[in-house]
């Protein structure tokens, strides 16, 4: 009986996703346009198709990140930036733009997304090296919030020093969909089916330590391991995302709450449902940048933390009224 | 299982030094002791949780030669009952939770088996806990989450059972139903070991072992006279016994 | 008879010749190092910065722009073409619709990658001083096919000697604070702003050595003492509140120039207008220091 349910919810996300894929092709600078043949198809589809897929693909590695912060950290306030991710890519592009005229060649070959990406995966290793590996949730925890500040910090500096990137680098904190194109969604597409496979293959790990930690060991699993595996999965899908988008905001944090009545408590079910979830959440909200105020664009992660932010005040209403055995 | 001048260390503290203690197969055994004697950190010992010198082995095989996933299969392990209410887990059922203690006999793909359906039901049903099967586990009350807990235990479908104070957090209806479920296990040949701090319960016991300050003070089967007068003096000769019907009962002087 | 028609005949075959080698591909490199090719002058081109959007004008190739950016106003023919963005939100697929021939950005625009990517030509130029924008109204001019870079040029460096003839040599040698934006970020001698300021023969209290566009300690502006203060951004009333300023003379004499929009958009553009910006500036000047005779 349960598994009907369950193919039923996935199936009725995955039509929901494509239904979005397919509204963002044909909405765009001129509000809904539903006349296709007016406009230029084969460049359309070459601007709007691998933006849209691309905006569903980064939010679903956002969600599956996040998914994967609050489950491994048991917090429900974890996102997928906590481990210096973040300030560990801003860096990265920083370092990129600030060296930019140097011209060197493998500069030109990494670009700002592989300066983003590279710079997320060093946050991360960062904190892990801070934190000594991991021992325990809130050492990691921790060093996640001094390496941010750190970077962040290295950050706040730089810009001092060259005020000139500051535009650049602010257009990339806010997140932006507008640069996305099929490299990009070719990269991601292949990031998400790795990690959503490996997340999805050891995700009884997390089912396993919510019963605590003693008894997750006496189960036999290797728990060291696989909890950095999926710190691994954390970094790999986060910088992934963020080279291609930027820092969008709320995706990671809201997506597995969206998602968690759905997914009935079982992690195999909440991380997938947790990663189609953002998709759907980032999509959307880029389908409203793009069109509420067209042909003017409002940043995507205005619009993220809009939506994410009424949706935890409605949750947080929710729960201090709602009746709790 | 039978420890060999066994030391255990939390962190670079050695908590306990010196233990040789014999755990009759088939038989309660209860570990029992004043406040920081160490019993908790043996019976975590002897999960494998903790570091530890010496040898510990079930069956003359060393601890050490069995592998994680054997050893999880010959040795479940019950948590002192906290009240974990993290609103996290708001939606995990109860057949979910007791299906969790298959997870030593799983492939690395943890896909449920027959097998698996059928040791959960079987654990449901020992613990009287089936028609709650579907229910999220935070709905319910202290004592059926305890019989679910017990019942994840039972599924591991193990020969030994360490359970860490199991009986702390139930009202006497409940540990009287727990006391029942044991005996079931006993009679299914079970080796049970129990951390206890309640004396009238680990009097009940086949046998009992007495920690006192990190080193063992007396082990011996509760028929032994000399286990009454052991116990007596592991508390400094503060407590007395008194027999009330077929129990032993501890009271202060 | 013949004659005259064999002498028409070739001198229209001269014609079409000479037409032949100017429609000949012209290539054209921009301040990235990338050579960028033209079959023939672009007829649409996008400009996404106000400096470049003027200088295409004044080379008299407005008619050409089909977009400009957010920013872009003058002149005001062109300030009912689509606005294309800033510089963080620029439309992209706007741009693919109006299908230009090319788009002129500076080097540090993100879209560039994006463009080159959907088949678009971009030109970056990058204009910081008054030699960069000598250079880019010339390859401007070799892009869009147009020769006026030199007129155009001239006309400035003419503005500018009016601009310098008309202070006084009392007023040459007035030291001067230019402030961009209040943070504060202040106009050094190695901007264009600098320039125009060392032309008109006035003294920037801000050291070469801090490079164009420094962002200054307050304070610093307090021990210089300059006679005149230029805001390009208008906050006037938050500089009595300066700690400290107060008691700096240009202050307390309200020796402040202060601009009005349109005039900001003229002066912090290093653009055709430049010389429009050094008679604004030296106006200033001039009506300041004589009222403080």
């Amino acid at each position: 009986m349960q598994k009907n349910y369950f193919l039923g919810k996935l199936f009725a996300l995955l039509i929901l996703s494509a239904a979005l894929v397919l509204m963002g092709t044909l909405l765009g600078s001129m509000g809904a346009s539903w006349n296709l043949s007016e406009t230029d198809q084969t460049v359309l589809f070459d601007i709007r198709l691998p933006r849209s897929l691309g905006a569903y693909l980064a939010g679903a590695l956002l969600g599956l990140a996040g998914g994967i912060a609050q489950s491994l950290f048991r917090n429900p306030l974890a996102d997928p930036y906590l481990l210096g991710s973040a300030s560990g890519a801003l860096l990265g592009v920083g370092g990129i733009l600030c060296f930019a005229y140097l011209g060197n060649s493998w500069l030109e070959i990494i670009g700002l997304n592989g300066g983003a990406f590279l710079g997320a995966l060093f946050g991360v290793m960062a904190s892990l090296l801070l934190a000594g590996g991991y021992r325990s949730s809130l050492r990691l925890l921790l060093s996640g919030v001094v390496i941010s500040v750190i970077l962040g910090a290295a950050n706040s500096l730089f810009t001092f020093i060259r005020p000139d990137l500051f535009q650049s680098i602010q257009s990339f904190m806010l997140g932006n969909t507008t640069l996305l194109n099929w490299p990009g969604v070719e990269i991601m597409a292949i990031a998400l089916l790795i990690c959503l496979l490996i997340s999805v293959i050891i995700s009884p790990v997390l089912d396993a330590l919510s019963l605590g930690e003693n008894t997750a060991r006496t189960l036999g699993l290797p728990l060291d391991q696989l909890r950095l595996i999926l710190i691994g999965i954390l970094a790999l899908a986060t910088g992934c995302a963020v080279a291609q988008t930027g820092l969008v905001a709320f995706v990671g944090l809201a997506a597995p709450h969206l998602v968690r009545k759905f997914s009935g408590g079982r992690q195999r079910v909440q991380l997938l449902f947790s990663s189609l979830g953002g998709g759907i959440l980032l999509l959307s909200s880029d389908l409203i940048a793009r069109t509420l105020f067209a042909p003017i664009e409002i940043p995507v992660g205005v619009v993220t933390a809009v939506l994410g932010g009424l949706y935890l005040l409605i949750l947080l209403r929710r729960t201090s009224l709602g009746v709790r055995s | 299982m039978k420890t060999c001048q066994l030391t255990v260390y939390r962190g670079p503290c050695a908590i306990l030094s010196d233990l040789n203690i014999d755990i009759p197969q088939g038989k309660w055994t209860s570990i029992i002791g004043p406040n920081g004697a160490g019993k908790s950190s043996l019976l975590q010992a002897m999960a494998g949780l903790l570091k530890w010198d010496g040898s510990i082995t079930i069956d003359k095989v060393h601890l050490s030669a069995f592998t994680p996933k054997d050893l999880a299969k010959k040795i479940a392990w019950l948590d002192q009952g906290s009240s974990n209410s993290e609103e996290f887990d708001d939606f995990f059922s109860v057949y979910d939770t007791v299906m969790l203690g298959r997870i030593p006999h799983q492939g690395w793909l943890h896909l449920p088996s027959d097998a698996d359906h059928i040791s959960v039901e079987s654990a449901l049903q020992q613990t009287d806990a089936w028609h709650l099967r579907h229910r999220p586990l935070q709905q319910l009350s202290g004592g059926e989450r305890q019989r679910v807990l017990l019942a994840r235990m039972l599924a591991v479908d193990s020969d030994i059972l360490l359970m860490d104070e199991p009986l702390a957090n139930l009202d006497p209806p409940h540990q009287s139903d727990f006391l029942k479920w044991q005996g079931d296990l006993l009679t299914q040949g079970k080796t049970l070991v129990t951390v206890l701090h309640e004396i009238h319960f680990a009097l009940r016991a086949d046998h009992l072992v007495m920690l006192s300050k990190g080193k063992l003070h007396f082990q011996g089967s509760n028929q032994d006279p000399r286990t009454h007068q052991a116990l007596i003096e592991l508390f400094d000769g503060r407590i007395r016994l008194e027999k009330l019907g077929d129990d032993w009962v501890a009271l202060p002087k | 008879m013949l004659y005259r028609y064999l002498a028409i005949g070739f001198a229209l075959f001269l014609l079409g010749l000479s037409l032949g080698i100017f429609a000949a591909p012209v290539s054209v490199t921009d301040d990235r190092g990338v050579s960028v090719v033209f079959d023939k002058p672009p007829q649409r081109v996008v400009s996404l910065l106000p400096s470049l959007t003027e200088s295409v004008c004044a080379l008299g190739k407005c008619s050409t722009l089909v977009g400009i950016d957010r920013f872009s106003n003058w002149p005001k023919s062109i300030q009912g073409l689509p606005k294309l963005g800033g510089i963080g939100d620029i439309n992209i697929e706007r741009i693919v619709q109006l299908k230009p021939d090319v788009v002129l950005l500076e080097k540090a625009s993100p879209v560039i990658a994006r463009l080159n990517g959907l088949g678009i030509k971009t030109f970056a130029l990058d204009v910081k001083s008054m030699n960069d924008e000598e250079r880019a109204l010339q390859k401007l001019d070799a892009v869009l096919g147009s020769s006026e870079s030199t007129r155009v040029w001239n006309q400035i460096q003419q503005e500018i000697m009016r601009a310098s003839k008309q202070l006084s040599s009392r007023e040459k040698n007035t030291s001067v604070y230019f402030e961009v934006n209040p943070a504060p970020f202040a106009a050094g001698s190695t901007s264009f702003i600098g320039e125009i300021l060392s032309r008109l023969n006035l003294v920037n209290i801000i050291p070469k050595s801090l490079g164009p566009f420094p962002k200054i300690n307050p304070e610093f502006v307090v021990q210089a003492k300059p006679d005149v203060i230029l805001l390009a951004e208008s906050t006037v009333a938050d500089i009595q509140k300066r700690p400290g300023w107060s008691s700096i003379p240009a202050v307390s004499d309200n020796r402040i120039c202060v601009f009005t929009g349109e005039q900001n958009d003229v002066l912090v553009r290093p653009g055709p207008r430049m010389g429009e910006a050094a008679l604004i500036i030296s106006q200033c000047i001039q009506e300041k220091m004589s009222s403080s005779q």
